[in-house]
């Protein structure tokens, strides 16, 4: 299963210099937990800024979110997935990195793909695939990949 | 200020630590929930959790077999729990400093809800009233400052009086932020719940 099969398509983007009251009523509008920051031009990187990153530096200060902007909180460049990347894979990008969400791009925003997407979507219960598994996928040539039928 | 219970979400499922992740992921997917909180084996027991990001990170990124194994392997237990008088900006700022997204709302021995950053987000008004938690520390020490910027630049001079509005200004948002809402009486609260009655009408003169 690969990245582009999980992932939430309905993505909302949010230029950096917005106030983070605009990130809420956009996040509360369309039931979302995180916004893309859109890049500047085309050399510049995609930025993220998700509820976690609201609560844990503007509520927890009590600062005001009229008067905050995206840019002060946003994460940018962010860690962002390829759609071919299988799901086992972002599962461990997603644990070594200790993020739980990112955008899916190639070329373009394609989608943003989360923890809950692959819980949700993945077939990790039915299938689970240790190294080796994904090894022997990648690599069907290897002579460790070799299957004995009798 | 909002509290924990306020906007805490009241459903919340339990789990046996003995279960197997793929029966917590079932119960997951069919509640809609990100975490799940781990009963008590007896009183004096604490309570525990497993989230989503538990099972992903512990789980799916290794691609060990959830059927095979148990809640006990991966939760966080004991865990940070609330209480239900808990100021949401607290509970925000619990939340980042010890770097979690949810915890069971306890009271005594009993389970009360769950609340996460999600809840903070929709539930509270920290958009339309933000909070400065620790206001009356910065009162204080604005006060001191004023006190020495007056002593050195004279009683008459204009730092002394802008350092003296500084203070005037944080004291006006402090009793800003004290304030409660004036609790409503009992017309008031029955021309809520019936607009139309003749003993609600306004006149205009």
């Amino acid at each position: 299963m690969k990245a582009e099969e999980i992932m939430t398509k309905a993505v909302v983007t949010i230029r950096g210099s917005a106030t983070i009251a605009e990130a809420v009523g956009m996040m509360k509008e369309k039931g979302l937990r995180a916004l893309v920051v859109e890049p500047r031009n085309a050399t510049d990187p995609y930025g993220m800024v998700t509820e976690t990153d609201i609560v844990y530096k503007v509520v927890a200060f009590g600062l005001d979110p009229k008067a905050m902007r995206v840019y002060e909180i946003m994460t940018k460049p962010c860690v962002v997935v390829n759609p071919e990347l299988g799901v086992e894979y972002v599962a461990r990008l997603f644990a070594q990195t200790r993020i739980r969400r990112a955008p899916v791009i190639k070329g373009s925003l394609l989608g943003i793909i989360s923890v809950s997407d692959i819980l949700r979507k993945g077939d990790f219960v039915e299938k689970p695939k240790s190294n080796f598994e994904l090894y022997c996928e990648e690599n069907p040539g290897a002579p460790s990949a070799r299957m004995y039928d009798s | 200020m909002m509290k924990a219970e306020d906007i805490m979400t009241r459903s919340v499922v339990t789990i046996r630590g003995s279960a197997t992740i793929a029966e917590a992921v079932q119960i997951m997917k069919e509640k809609k929930l990100r975490g799940l909180i781990v009963e008590p084996r007896s009183e004096s027991d604490p309570y525990g959790i497993v989230t989503e990001t538990d099972i992903i990170y512990q789980v799916t990124a290794f691609g060990h077999d959830p059927k095979v194994m148990r809640v006990y392997e991966i939760m966080v237990k004991p865990c940070v729990i609330v209480n239900p008088e808990l100021g949401v900006e607290y509970v925000a700022r619990l939340f980042a400093q010890t770097r979690i997204r949810r915890a069971p709302v306890v009271q005594g021995n009993s389970l009360l809800g769950i609340v996460s950053v999600s809840d903070i987000l929709l539930k509270s008004d920290f958009v339309e009233k933000p909070k400065r938690l620790f206001i009356e520390d910065e009162i204080e020490i604005t006060r001191e400052e004023a006190r020495a910027i007056c002593e050195r630049q004279g009683a008459t001079s204009p730092e002394c009086a802008a350092a003296w509005d500084a203070l005037e200004e944080l004291q006006a948002a402090a009793a800003d932020q004290r304030r409660k809402q004036p609790a409503k009486n009992s017309l008031q609260q029955y021309c809520e719940a019936n607009p139309d009655a003749q003993e609600c009408r306004i006149y205009e003169d």
